[in-house]
């Protein structure tokens, strides 16, 4: 059988995990970017090979998840057999600054894309994954959130996402297409993005253990997280949609753990002990050994609304899907930080050897600058 | 006195990095805004080390609230849109968000002017895709509008936008109508860039054949960096206008491609396969534009042309390579090199 995959927002963590894993498979996969000044192509340029080479069957096209035109013609063009909606602005903090635009990808981007589908007429033979997230539930209900638990989003980002999530529950039970959501918790990755709270962590752990930074600045250092490995959510992600009947699946470790937790665990792995002292703001994370102060809290990082309690129950998933997470939290920070020491290293090397370009570094800087 | 503050919408491409530049050795202080500051690498700005040097804004030019948000909170005195879709090509395929980022755009930073009663001067990028085909005639301000693409009526809308505003509301706001301009911070899907890229590969045995879409197209091409000059100078000027900016000269894209293996003293007709796919729905044939006005009032003028233009770039994507060849691919990736 022929097996066509499409991904909106191929080149972040999760569609480059997605592309990895289905063309393992033995997919053709097709993946859409948006438009860009500066290159945005890094996680998926392993899986790329000239188009015109033999035997290529990965892809990439330009898309915007605003533009209705342009995605019934990548539709029309690729033909697929699946479709993995991972596209977003998914960035919650940013969400607070571009609502509109927020609602306008996240929200009204999935309805285009459902209804590039139905104005093509292939309703019944394309299957359609909507990424959805434990941010609908916000401020949460009850504890833990399953597939059954109000949502009450929190954030300009939770509500775009709210619509998408019912659009496409709507275009299933209207129009019978197999489209399914997966209300994934965080998940995260050596790829994550630099911004997001677990990556900032363990760049900085890599940084300050090579003495190129003194100090981590963060907000909520008690949020809770039930947080897993992005590899084994695209796993779930697959699994939906090899389901008979299309469904909504919680996707998450059923444990959480703090910031803080996150931190002391990461410094950990470079032999490091962090003590904290203080209250609120004024609240900093010690070295022990040093007495050195190496987290302080800046409450730029604090949400204007911040999310209650988010720890997912994946008793839905585990009995149809057969799916669980298999990377631990700890397994999870001992990689990212490592991947990022390792990182670290080898630009440190290039640097020695005299290049005139030492990038990464100043990606680094020119975000703390701010 | 306190410095006068620049906020340049769409910084993180090729024109907002020179234009940073610039205004940063003036004395401005730079504002600068991306459509997802925490996702963007900012890569034109790192090549020229001006990272550390400007304050960065997520702003999404046809989001409203992002546009209103950054101006009310940055208070610029100069302001310069220089955000939207900016390939011509894409616009065949993705001609609503080409609109949505051009004529939306333009139009929410207007409305935010007058909405916070601002007296900042306002230049909007506009373009010599307007006019369409100029035929052997260089177009200037009073040359007709007739677009061929999505992208051209975009910035035809938006250029009308603008004098609207003027005249309606009195702001100090002017379109610069720019013919092409490239540097070496142009991507690889403008075809320059393919062609200095491909050229070079060529020429290290690292690729046999350069497709091109055609070659008899014919373009006014100048230099980037003295292109960002002429929209400073722009809104300097003592009253708002708009203004063509060209070299005045004609070259075709066989001048170009002859001129880029030419550099390594190669053939072209070799290694240059013509594939019609590449060729877009109703391409321009001829595009050349009348600089005098610029060069009257505002005293600029071109002084990189073809064909030493291709020496240029080619010098610095050598210069690129030598640099990239010492770090590992990795590190490289990370960076988006």
């Amino acid at each position: 059988m022929r097996k066509v995959a499409l991904i909106t927002g191929v080149t972040g963590q999760d569609g480059a995990y997605l592309a990895a894993l289905l063309l393992s498979k033995g997919y053709v996969v097709h993946g859409i970017k948006r438009r860009a000044s500066s290159f945005n192509t890094g996680r998926v340029e392993h899986l790329y090979r000239d188009r015109h080479e033999k035997g290529v069957s990965f892809f990439l096209h330009y898309g915007d998840l605003t533009d209705s035109t342009n995605l019934i013609r990548l539709v029309q063009e690729t033909k697929p057999t699946e479709i993995y909606n991972l596209a977003a602005q998914s960035h919650v903090q940013v969400s607070f600054e571009t609502p509109e635009y927020t609602a306008n990808a996240d929200g009204l981007g999935t309805l285009r894309l459902l209804e590039a589908i139905r104005i093509l007429g292939m309703e019944k033979t394309v299957r359609f994954y909507q990424a959805s997230t434990s941010e609908l539930y916000g401020k949460a209900k009850e504890v833990p959130q399953r597939e059954t638990t109000p949502f009450y989003p929190r954030s300009p980002y939770g509500a775009a996402k709210l619509y998408a999530y019912w659009i496409t529950v709507n275009y299933r039970e209207a129009y019978g297409m197999h489209a399914s959501n997966g209300i994934l918790f965080n998940h995260e990755g050596p790829t994550r993005g630099e911004t997001f709270v677990t990556r900032k962590i363990t760049r900085a752990v890599a940084a300050i253990d090579a003495r190129l930074q003194s100090v981590l600045y963060l907000g909520n250092l008690d949020a809770k997280r039930d947080w897993g490995h992005a590899r084994d959510y695209v796993d779930g992600m697959w699994r939906i949609l090899q389901q008979p009947e299309p469904d909504d699946y919680v996707l998450a470790t059923g444990e959480t753990h703090s910031v803080r937790e996150f931190v002391e665990l990461a410094f950990s792995h470079v032999g490091r002990t962090i003590e904290w002292r203080g209250k609120g703001v004024d609240e900093r994370g010690i070295d022990t050994r040093s007495g050195a102060t190496l987290v302080r809290v800046d409450p730029v990082y604090f949400r204007p609304t911040e999310v209650d309690h988010l720890i997912g129950d994946p008793s839905k998933a585990h009995a149809k899907l057969g799916w669980r997470h298999s990377v631990s939290f700890a397994e999870l920070v001992q990689e990212m930080v490592e991947c990022d020491i390792r990182a670290l290293a080898e630009e440190r090397s290039a640097e020695a050897g005299g290049s005139v370009v030492a990038p990464v570094r100043r990606v680094a800087r020119i975000r703390e600058a701010r | 006195m306190p410095s006068e503050v620049a906020l340049i919408l769409g910084i993180s491409g090729q024109d907002g990095a020179y234009l940073a530049r610039l205004l940063l050795e003036r004395g401005f202080v730079v504002h600068g805004t991306s459509r997802d500051r925490e996702m963007a690498s900012f890569a034109n700005l790192l090549r020229l080390g001006l990272g550390e040097r400007v304050h960065l804004h997520s702003a999404v030019p046809s989001d409203f609230r992002s546009v209103l948000q950054v101006i009310s909170k940055v208070r610029p005195s100069r302001i310069f849109n220089l955000a939207s879709q900016s390939s011509v090509g894409l616009s065949f395929d993705q001609p609503v968000e080409t609109l949505d980022s051009t004529i939306g755009g333009t139009l929410n930073i207007l409305e935010a002017m007058r909405t916070l009663n601002l007296a900042a001067r306002f230049y909007n990028a506009s373009s010599s895709e307007c006019f369409g085909n100029t035929d052997r005639n260089p177009a200037d301000e009073e040359t007709p509008f007739r677009p061929r693409s999505p992208y051209g009526v975009g910035k035809a809308a938006a250029f009308w936008a603008v004098a609207n505003y003027r005249e309606a509301y009195s702001l100090f706001a002017c379109s610069g109508i720019l013919f092409n301009h490239e540097s070496p911070l142009r991507p690889t899907r403008y075809v320059t860039q393919k062609i200095v890229r491909g050229a070079a590969d060529i020429a290290e045995g690292a690729a046999g054949r350069l497709s091109l879409g055609e070659l008899d197209i014919a373009r006014d091409w100048g230099w980037a960096p003295e292109y960002v000059e002429a929209m400073a100078r722009m809104l300097e000027f003592d009253r708002p206008e708009d203004f063509v900016i060209a070299t005045g000269k004609l070259s075709t894209l066989e001048d170009f491609v002859s001129q880029a293996f030419g550099y390594f003293g190669l053939d072209w007709r070799k290694y240059v396969e013509i594939d019609p796919e590449l060729k877009r729905p109703s391409d321009i044939r001829v595009s050349v534009g009348n600089p005098a006005k610029a060069e009257r009032l505002l005293g600029w003028r071109a002084e990189t042309m073809m064909p030493a233009l291709v020496d240029r770039l080619l010098d610095a994507e050598m210069e690129r390579r030598r640099a990239e060849y010492s770090v590992p691919s990795n590190v490289r990736a990370a960076a988006g090199e």
